[in-house]
């Protein structure tokens, strides 16, 4: 059997966990690797929630919002997208590969964009293996 | 952690998870996690008989938590917290998992793989639930005041509905008249009522009515606030006039439509060729009662171009839905004021769906109408007729039923506009914070259960700011918005969900961080204890600042670090 990655999805309630709602009512299918959390805002992606979610076992780490300008809460997108290149630097610190976390924009009427997205990063996460991050990650985030 | 009694139901929803997950085997195996005192799955979790269930097992077995593993809970959180809530424990020490739209719809095929995401989704809801913890609502008075943006048929509508029933109104318009695009209508299909006169009675009521203020020449600038307490800010078209402050508790945003740009289709010859006119000016060219050429003649042959910026790749992809019974009555009038006239009529389908619409269309047969049907993706060609042709225009069309390329002489052409979002529904939507679909059009919170609510609670939509409709759709939906606002001002107070941001006082530093972070100013500093915290009424609990707060001193309620980190860790099991 072919290598399927486990990818954590944090989405926000508004655009895109309903965006991918919508690909379930329209039936657009997509590789079952994702794992998707529901936060109200992509403002309230704690980046040790991305850590914690590798240290755990992730392959990789999907965070959607709504599109800049659009956010639910006006500008929480925006927060979010501020915090991503700090979170990214850090990650490269502990030898986690680009590709394994991104951050995008789904909008609630982006039902096919989120299938996209999805079928998108799993693959590339699939071509670069099990990710090979120390559990010992685990204790540093969970000190805080 | 104390010992808890859970409780997880897995929802069949008839064969819609059924097919592909395998239910029973998630019981199964949840039932021997720690704490699941109960675990099923039945045909409709949602149903009467499924929601006993629970309430039973929850009176029966003791239950202190919940698990419905089922759809997405955008759909059915609510009833399952309402179930609960009547089991008779607290609605929030309750948790879904979306095994529906997000595992067995969109992975239909590998039975396998959905039921091991499905299982994941589960036990991530299982740990979640153990973290919850119970939680009250808020209330807060509603004021009875409505901010109606838009005086077409939708907004006048809602607008005298609410003032009928006692409640002040203001009616805000950005132009400097009642009525929107439908007052620029002769008569309306299929009953050929006149536009003018379905208007007038509603402008004479709306006159007479006392508790309702129109502001012509203004727009929303501002809105700030929750639903039952929202502060509207109006400005005036005139730079000199002040600006208006309202208190409001509710607002229907009714701001139509417009139609599309014909000139965009160079085919044909829209804005070049003079007796090339769009529906909109046929329409007014009816109301002063004279059908004529440019050069002041008769015609003696007209056509009529359904689908103009409708149902094509290239621009809309969506029907306007009342174009073509619009271009039925066209066809008739015409028939009726110049007999003599050829009229034909060049559509793509001939959709005429809702009362009395069909009958409509036979009618326009009866009159000797020329039906050209032509493809989807084609588009007949208009040219200049030569001298010595005998008419103005010729028109070129690959007809579909005969399979033949013909040409047709007309002397006027009549292209049925289709409807499109506003050039503001951008800015509208980000004032009132709502969502707009991929063309523009406002988004319902739900597009079957709840069409005129919106995700934003006491923000309404209606009319054709939603999506293209004819007029008792659009007034259907106004008093449904008004209906529905009146249900939440009869209860007099509002409840407001207990989930919000609240600071932790001895962990808080008094940094400040979070007060500039808060988009609604809703986290206060007091000076004399040198620490935050936040107005839980006007959070709007987005997490913003607690994932801010450097010192982990702010807890986001129902989205603790500690329930999501207890979800990832499940999935991830």
């Amino acid at each position: 059997m072919s290598y399927e990655p486990k990818i954590v999805g944090f989405l926000c309630n508004w655009c895109s966990y309903t965006g991918a709602d919508l690909a379930g009512t329209s039936r657009i299918q997509y590789p079952p690797s994702i794992r998707i959390i529901r936060v109200m805002c992509s403002a309230r992606i704690d980046p040790t929630f991305v850590i914690d979610a590798l240290a755990q076992g992730a392959d990789g780490v999907l965070i959607c919002g709504c599109h800049p300008g659009d956010c639910h809460y006006s500008e929480g997108n925006y927060k979010a997208m501020r915090r991503f290149p700090l979170l990214k630097k850090l990650l490269r610190s502990y030898g986690v590969e680009e590709e394994r976390v991104r951050q995008t924009w789904v909008s609630a009427s982006e039902g096919q964009r989120f299938a996209d997205v999805v079928t998108d990063m799993t693959e590339r996460v699939r071509a670069l293996g099990p990710s090979r991050i120390h559990r010992n990650l685990l204790a540093d985030v969970r000190e805080r | 952690m104390a010992q808890l009694k859970i409780g997880v139901y897995v929802c069949n929803c008839g064969t819609n998870i059924a097919h592909t997950v395998d239910a029973d085997s998630i019981v199964e195996t949840v039932w021997k996690i720690p704490d699941v005192t109960i675990a099923r799955s039945y045909r409709y979790m949602c149903s009467n008989p499924g929601q006993e269930m629970i309430i039973n097992d929850i009176q029966g077995l003791e239950l202190d938590r919940v698990v419905v593993a089922a759809c997405s809970p955008r759909m059915h959180e609510r009833t399952f917290r309402n179930a609960c809530k009547s089991g008779g424990i607290n609605p929030y020490l309750f948790e879904m998992a979306n095994i529906r739209e997000q595992c067995s719809w969109v992975h239909s095929a590998d039975r396998l793989s959905a039921t091991a995401k499905a299982l994941a989704l589960t036990k991530a809801a299982i740990s979640r639930v153990r973290c919850h913890e119970p939680l009250d609502p808020l209330t807060a008075e509603m004021c009875p005041s409505t901010l109606v943006l838009g005086a077409g048929i939708a907004g006048m509508t809602a607008a005298l509905e609410l003032a009928l029933a006692g409640h002040p109104v203001c009616l805000v318009e950005k132009t400097d008249r009642l009525g929107g695009n439908l007052a620029r209508l002769d008569l309306t299909a299929p009953y050929l009522y006149s536009a003018r006169d379905v208007l007038q009675e509603r402008m004479v009521r709306i006159r007479q009515t006392e508790n309702i203020s129109v502001l012509l020449n203004s727009q929303l600038k501002s809105l700030t606030g929750f639903i039952g307490n929202f502060t509207a800010t109006i400005a005036n078209g005139n730079p000199s006039a002040d600006e208006k402050v309202l208190h409001v508790g509710n607002v229907v945003v009714a701001t139509g439509y417009k139609e599309f740009d014909a000139a965009r289709i160079t085919h044909y010859g829209y804005g070049k060729l003079p007796d090339v006119i769009t529906s909109f000016e046929f329409e007014r060219m009816l109301r002063t009662g004279r059908i004529l050429t440019k050069a002041g003649k008769e015609p003696r042959y007209a056509a009529i171009i359904h689908c103009v910026g409708s149902r094509n790749k290239e621009f809309h992809g969506y029907c306007s839905r009342v174009c073509c019974m619009t271009a039925l009555k066209y066809a008739q009038e015409i028939k009726g004021a110049i007999p003599e006239c050829y009229v034909s009529d060049l559509y793509i389908d001939m959709h005429a769906f809702g009362k009395g619409c069909e009958d409509f269309y036979k009618k326009s047969s009866e009159v000797k109408t020329l039906f050209l049907m032509y493809g989807k993706n084609e588009r007949p060609v208009i040219r200049k007729a030569e001298p010595g042709d005998d008419c103005e225009m010729l028109i070129e069309i690959d007809e579909k039923l005969s399979g033949e390329r013909i040409e047709i002489p007309a002397d006027l052409v009549i292209l049925m506009v289709g409807m499109e979002a506003r050039e503001d529904s951008g800015e509208v939507a980000r004032l009132v914070n709502i969502s707009q679909d991929k063309d523009g059009w406002f988004m319902e919170s739900h597009p079957k259960l709840d069409p005129v609510a919106t995700t934003t609670e006491g923000i309404y939509i209606a009319g054709t700011c939603v999506a293209p409709k004819d007029i008792p759709d659009s007034v259907a939906q106004a008093r449904a918005a008004a209906g529905r606002i009146l249900g939440r001002i009869a209860k007099g107070k509002i409840e407001i969900d207990g989930v919000f941001a609240e600071v932790n006082e001895d962990r808080c530093s008094g940094c400040r961080m979070c007060n500039e972070l808060c988009p609604y100013s809703a986290i206060e500093f007091d000076e004399t204890k040198k620490r935050s915290h936040v107005i839980a009424a006007a959070c709007k609990a987005c997490g913003c600042c607690v994932a801010a707060c450097p010192s982990g001193a702010i807890k986001g309620r129902h989205f603790t670090d500690q329930q999501i980190y207890a979800q990832i860790e499940g999935v991830l099991a």
